[in-house]
């Protein structure tokens, strides 16, 4: 029994830490543009699909992909917020809204179009491979994704309390006007956090190719956990976000064991309304937007 | 995550003469040089498949196979009792959607004169287009194998099993397997889902199998791993998926990394189609399954399935042999009814008796309606995946290969 | 808001008539389907805008009072014989009462928070359906009894009596919104839309015009629900609690014009036409084409007018009124 629930806990910290990487990307963006990215299970996709591509044509492992997956992803999101974004920052939440569904419906039908609905499949020699702690498995594809996505947060942190840059972010994020009079660009702030965004996002694409088939609507499975873990991880609030994606995954591991295989998502949204009912502002909130 | 396609917006218009200009130009263009003048007006028979959406893969695989279907019929002569007329198939794509499918069933039926309808293989579109059908007096054949599809109707014939039947040749080959078979099932909240597992509860006592584990799950799984967690826990020596390709890909790869030693049954769906081979890989060796057609049922089946597999790099599976099938099925029941006419159609169709020929070419080697539509002797195969391709291995009399012990 | 003089008066009852007699003229049935279509969406969507447009609380959740409706009246239906017509009813008010712990709980939310716990709610909806299957059918769903012609069943042999229920809903919803924009509420509506803090701040109480205006919009999404059932003949969760319905519902009242009477009506009589052209155009064949020029043409629109359709046909007719103006300011009043 113990060991059924320890793996069950394994088990969702390591699918968590995809939602993280998903999920801190969107959350990123909240909270320095203000706008919610509705598209971001795309961009998962697309990194999925690069580090397929990679991986077919010349044989290069998912996890090395990420050195071009990553880059690619970050200059796309820059594109992204320079063309798009910057163009309904003024609007408000609707068109807001509503350009990034418009952008995610763009997205999945030309990844159709290109790529046909067909799954596509990796094998790398980690695909399947476990290791045993005692009684407990560990996918290695998995816990390397885990790993990652790990890292990849902690570089974020850091980034964003150690560097000008990252200081400017978070500054922009707690005041945008206040942080235009002390000279901070906008533009670039805002091009440098969606372009990190995306590349989480790709990040994420990448780390689940090993063990996930990938077509063009496979981004639309991660992005609502991921965004159930925004908001209870307080839009805006990275930490946040990455410590509500572990919580749902473990969460949802839990659910579907003792509740029912069925019921893993019936526990997250609860997990989310109780929250929403109790601290309208996420679990790390301040005031509410 | 239920199947929720968050930003994906149904177009619920139909293709309009595109498709049935390709139909007609397919079907001129295989006859080539020994093209006849046809003094007989084309027959219309309609297929209506998800070729695009969340079934897009199955469903451009059952287009390639009714157009192909039609080609063999017409290469044969057509309908010699209406002076050799060829048949016309008007393909509607339903995209996958309810609303689709409604609308286009309509279209297809009252925009042309046809005879006969086929499709859908989602049970949901299936029993909408068999609504639609139903009210307007139209026959439709399907390989469908939702239960509900028999009931309180005139005008939908099932000639292949049901999923009744399914669940019981799996409870059948389990004992195979095991002397005392401890199934898990788990099966996602889908129709297709439901439907079959129902049938593995219902029939497992009588089976003399005990089912540890009943569990329906959200079908598109970010990870198969709890769920395998839970078949572990259960205690099962024998698993039972039953879903479409993307989660069982997951579930069969949550197997090997959690170092499952379990005895797999995979049904049918998405476990007999070619993708599963080519996603799974190796591993998908001697997995067994069931199906209600397969081309190494008989020798008519190799036949089409040799030409389909040159046509489009990949065997002839499950669906699509059926539909070939039941092409050959509305052909008869033109043959004999001598006229266009849908009553009579239909009317020939519940006489159907057949037990040589492509129409004949399902396990069991014959169709026979009863007055629900079903075909009296339907009756599923047992697969088994061997060298990357799909051989009959139960019960005997359906067997084209041993079994292979894994 | 558009004022009603005599010509705009003339000019919708002529419209009215020109609607009201396409089953008389249309006979291809699936020229009629694409017509009860735009009808049912535009209803829909008229329902959506009275949240969405008009208190701008965005709700993506819709579909969850869609297939509540749904399946009410069909398990009214089904298990105990009673008619569509009570029991989209039935359905509508079965929808107001869920709106209020839905709303008590999403209310307290502002802008994409709102959005994304109104997208839970409905997929709570789809999830809990889909567990309970003894209540009602589970994920296989249930066809309803064929009855042929059963007016009283809401049951009909022609696709005729269908366009008009669903356009006797559109005209509801759209006398119901005029009404709402007319009054009282309306003004209060649109303060509190504009901006909430505000609005409570001279007195109107916010949660309460939001949580009444909830109750309506659900209710006439229910009716929809009721509608698409007795149609397609057919209903399971993916379908009743369909996310692309809630979307679908606010897409065309923001291409529309959101906030605006008609302009969920022109949203998607302007959608549905796209669709249909490009279908001719560019045919069937490859998956994805549509659907990839549909959402450039949805970027275009929120990029370029924001305000939706009717904003440009408001701007098109303020700058004919004002160069008639102009041109009147050119007579000399004196010799």
């Amino acid at each position: 029994m113990l060991t059924t629930v320890a793996q069950a806990v394994v088990n969702g910290l390591l699918i968590g830490g995809i939602y993280a990487l998903v999920s801190i990307g969107v959350t990123l963006i909240f909270g320095v543009v203000k706008i919610v990215n509705f598209a971001q299970g795309e961009f998962v996709m697309i990194g999925m699909y690069i580090s397929y591509f990679l991986a077919s044509s010349f044989g290069i492992d998912p996890l090395v992909s990420l050195i071009v997956v990553m880059p690619a992803l970050f200059v796309i999101g820059v594109l992204l917020q320079h063309l798009l974004i910057r163009r309904v920052l003024a609007l408000g939440d609707m068109p807001q809204i509503f350009l990034t569904f418009a952008l995610s419906l763009l997205v999945v039908n030309v990844a159709l179009l290109l790529f046909t609905a067909n799954y596509r499949t990796v094998q790398a020699p980690y695909s399947e491979t476990a290791i045993h702690l005692g009684a407990i498995n560990l996918p290695v594809a998995k816990l390397i994704a885990f790993v990652v996505a790990m890292t990849l947060s902690a570089v974020l942190w850091v980034f964003l309390h150690a560097t000008d840059l990252g200081k400017a972010m978070r500054a922009a994020a707690q005041n945008r006007d206040v942080a235009m009079l002390m000279g901070i660009n906008p533009d670039r702030v805002f091009s440098v956090a969606v372009g990190v965004a995306l590349a989480l996002a790709g990040a994420a694409g990448a780390l689940l190719m090993p063990f996930y088939p990938a077509y063009p609507l496979v981004g639309q499975v991660f992005v609502l956990m991921a965004f159930v873990a925004v908001v209870l991880g307080t839009l805006g609030n990275v930490t946040g976000a990455l410590i509500a994606s572990l919580m749902m995954g473990v969460a949802e591991s839990l659910g579907i064991q003792f509740v029912g295989a069925d019921s893993g998502l019936i526990v997250v949204f609860v997990m989310l309304l109780l929250t929403l009912a109790l601290r309208p502002s996420g679990l790390f909130g301040g005031r509410s937007r | 995550m239920a199947t929720t396609r968050m930003a994906t917006i149904p177009r619920r218009h139909a293709r309009r003469d595109f498709l049935k200009k390709s139909a007609s130009v397919a079907a001129v263009a295989a006859f080539g040089t020994t093209r006849k003048a046809f003094a007989a007006e084309p027959v219309n028979i309609g297929g209506l498949y998800p070729v695009t959406g969340s079934f897009a893969q199955i469903g451009q695989g059952c287009v390639n196979a009714a157009k192909l279907a039609v080609q063999m019929v017409n290469d044969a002569g057509g309908i010699k009792s209406l002076g050799g007329a060829p048949l016309n198939l008007i393909v509607s794509d339903v995209q996958s959607d309810t609303t689709v499918t409604r609308t286009e069933t309509d279209r297809l039926i009252s925009g042309y004169k046809l005879s006969a309808i086929h499709g859908c293989f989602a049970s949901a579109l299936t029993l909408i287009a068999s609504e639609v059908a139903e009210r307007a007096k139209m026959p439709l054949l399907t390989g469908s194998s939702s239960d509900q599809l028999n009931k309180d109707r005139h005008y939908t014939f099932t000639p292949f099993c049901r999923a009744s039947q399914f669940a019981l040749a799996q409870l059948q080959m389990s004992k195979l397997v095991s002397d005392a078979p401890k199934v898990a099932v788990i099966f996602e909240n889908t129709a297709f889902g439901t439907s079959t597992s129902n049938g593995l509860r219902e029939q497992a006592p009588g089976q003399g199998v005990e089912i540890v584990m009943f569990e329906p799950y959200s079908a598109g799984l970010t990870d198969a791993s709890p769920l395998i967690n839970k078949v572990k826990a259960s205690g099962a020596n024998m698993l039972f998926p039953v879903s479409y390709l993307n989660d069982l890909i997951l579930i069969i790869r949550a197997i090997k990394q959690n170092s499952l030693q379990i005895a797999i049954n995979g049904g049918s769906g998405g476990f007999v189609i070619p993708d599963f081979y080519k996603n799974v890989g190796a591993v998908a060796e001697g997995l067994l399954g069931v199906a209600h057609w397969n081309h190494d049922v008989n020798a008519d089946a190799q036949k089409v399935n040799a030409v389909y597999k040159q046509q489009h790099g990949e065997f002839l599976f499950e669906y699509a042999g059926g539909l070939v099938a039941q092409t050959f099925m509305i052909a008869d029941a033109l043959e004999r009814a001598a006229s266009v006419d849908p009553q009579k159609v239909r009317d020939a169709l519940s006489t159907l008796d057949v037990s040589s020929g492509y129409a004949a070419m399902g396990p069991g080697g014959r169709v026979k309606f009863g007055p629900d539509g079903k075909n009296i002797y339907a009756h599923p195969v047992g697969v088994q995946w061997q060298h990357a391709d799909l051989a009959a291995v139960f019960p005997k009399e359906d067997a084209r290969a041993p079994i292979v012990k894994a | 808001m558009r004022r009603f003089t005599s010509r705009n008066t003339v000019w919708i009852c002529l419209l009215f008539g020109a609607v009201l007699a396409v089953p008389l003229f249309v006979s291809n049935s699936f020229a009629i389907d694409i017509c009860i279509r735009i009808l049912l969406f535009a209803f829909i969507g008229v329902a959506w805008n009275l949240m969405g447009g008009y208190a701008k609380q965005l709700s993506l959740g819709h579909a969850a009072y869609f297939g509540l409706g749904a399946y009410t009246s069909t398990i009214l239906l089904i298990r105990y014989g009673v008619s569509p017509w009570i029991g989209m009813l039935v359905g509508g008010i079965v929808a107001m009462l869920a709106s209020l712990p839905i709303g008590a709980l999403c209310f307290r939310l502002r802008g994409p928070y709102f959005a994304i716990a109104t997208i839970a709610t409905a997929q709570v909806l789809m999830l809990l359906f889909l567990k309970f299957r003894d209540f009602a059918w589970g994920a296989e769903g249930t066809t309803i009894p064929n009855l042929g012609d059963a007016p009283l069943m809401m049951q009909f042999e022609g696709k005729a009596p269908y366009y008009y229920i669903v356009l006797a809903l559109l005209v509801i919803g759209l006398v119901v919104t005029y009404c709402i924009e007319r009054s009282w509420i309306g003004y209060y509506l649109v303060a509190v839309g504009e901006d909430e803090d505000a609005a409570e701040a001279i007195g109107v109480d916010a949660q309460g015009i939001k949580r009444n205006i909830y109750l309506i919009s659900a209710f006439l999404t229910a009716l929809a629900g009721t509608f698409y059932v007795q149609y397609i003949y057919f209903i399971d969760p993916n379908t009743a609690f369909s996310f692309n319905v809630s979307v679908e519902a606010a897409l065309v009242s923001i291409v529309g014009g959101i906030g605006t009477l008609w302009g969920p009506v022109v949203g998607t009589v302007f959608l549905e036409a796209t669709s249909a052209l490009l279908q001719s155009w560019l045919g069937g064949g490859h998956g994805g084409v549509q659907l990839t020029v549909y959402s450039l043409i949805l970027i275009a629109v929120i990029l370029i007018r924001p305000t939706g359709l009717i904003g440009i046909m408001t701007e098109f007719y303020a700058r004919l009124v004002r160069s008639g103006a102009a041109t009147a300011k050119e007579v000399p009043l004196d010799p």
